[in-house]
């Protein structure tokens, strides 16, 4: 009965999709939109229409920010379901053998304090400058995570742990999707469209920083999560 | 001179693909994964993308495989 039903909720479901799937113009077709005028008129006119020189940034960040918006929810979903998972009370799991502890070499250690703040400066100019070069939010806050956990092996659990304040974690974790609903009211109030961006002569710069503000929150939002997944996969219990 | 260098390219990605799937042992496939992102890397820098090869390179080659090191140091090394 559980599984029929199942069953008829998956049909009724790919129906639509699946139709929709049928409408759309068969791959590599040459008069499909995207090889007729859409890519041609992003290049184009993407810098100044969507305010950014990168012509990604427009299209990511403004053309397609709705895309963006769920897709930054999309990952901070996702790693709320992995913590679900993860946070598990721990007597429901199978008895753990004791992680055998990873001695870190003088080298590594030497290597990644040294590197560290370059590490974190080049992840800095890559979110700060993502509308200009390529980069932008997502590259930089992989570079912000991957310092995290450079970090965190290097100094152990105890002291990474201190450098991110246990109640600004979720503030952090949730940046992103933060962010996009914060500029995107202020698209309503300023344009009157969500996620809209001011396109006239004198506030030019307002839309600018607006994708600046929003490179920052996907960033910050895209490190915290990637610091907070492996810490919660290493932690020992 | 190009071209050479994107079949060179491409036969290394098909040659890591089929390496980590016939690999037994998970941590050999997991570091493959990565070199395999590395050459991936290369070609979306190749083709013209140097944002998606910035992501790959920090995604794939790095993030993903740490945290695949961790998953196999929790469970088991080899595939049964």
């Amino acid at each position: 009965m559980k599984r029929a039903l199942v069953a008829a909720l998956l049909i009724v479901a790919a129906i639509p999709l699946l139709s929709i799937v049928a409408e759309l113009p068969p791959h590599a077709a040459p008069d499909s939109p995207a090889y007729t005028h859409v890519s041609a008129h992003y290049l184009e006119h993407g810098a100044e229409e969507a305010g950014a020189e990168n012509i990604v940034t427009d299209v990511i960040l403004n053309y397609r920010g709705f895309d963006t918006n769920g897709e930054v929810t999309v990952i901070f979903t996702a790693l709320a379901a992995v913590l679900a998972i993860l946070l598990l009370p721990s007597e429901e799991r199978v008895e753990e053998r004791p992680a055998p502890a990873m001695p870190v070499s003088m080298v590594v250690r030497f290597v990644v304090r040294l590197l560290a703040p370059f590490i974190a400066l080049f992840a800095v100019y890559v979110i700060m400058n993502g509308h200009v070069t390529p980069g932008g939010g997502f590259q930089g806050g992989t570079i912000l995570g991957a310092l995290v956990i450079a970090l965190t092996i290097v100094l152990g659990e105890d002291e990474a742990h201190r450098l991110l304040p246990r109640p600004a974690r979720p503030w952090l974790q949730a940046a992103a999707p933060l962010t996009f609903v914060v500029i995107g009211i202020a698209g309503i109030a300023v344009v009157g469209s969500y996620l809209g961006f001011p396109a006239e002569e004198p506030w030019q710069w307002v839309r600018t920083a607006w994708l600046v503000i929003l490179e920052i929150g996907i960033g910050v939002g895209g490190g915290a999560i990637i610091g907070t997944l492996f810490w919660t996969m290493e932690a020992e219990r | 001179m190009s071209q050479l260098f994107d079949i060179t390219l491409i036969a290394l990605l098909i040659a890591c693909a089929v390496a980590v799937i016939r690999t037994k042992d998970l941590l050999a496939a997991a570091i493959i994964f990565s070199a395999y992102s590395l050459v991936m890397c290369l070609i979306w820098q190749h083709r013209g993308a140097p944002d998606v090869a910035m992501t790959e390179a920090a995604v794939g080659a790095g993030v993903t495989t740490v945290l695949f090191i961790v998953t196999i140091a929790r469970t088991v090394r080899r595939e049964r």
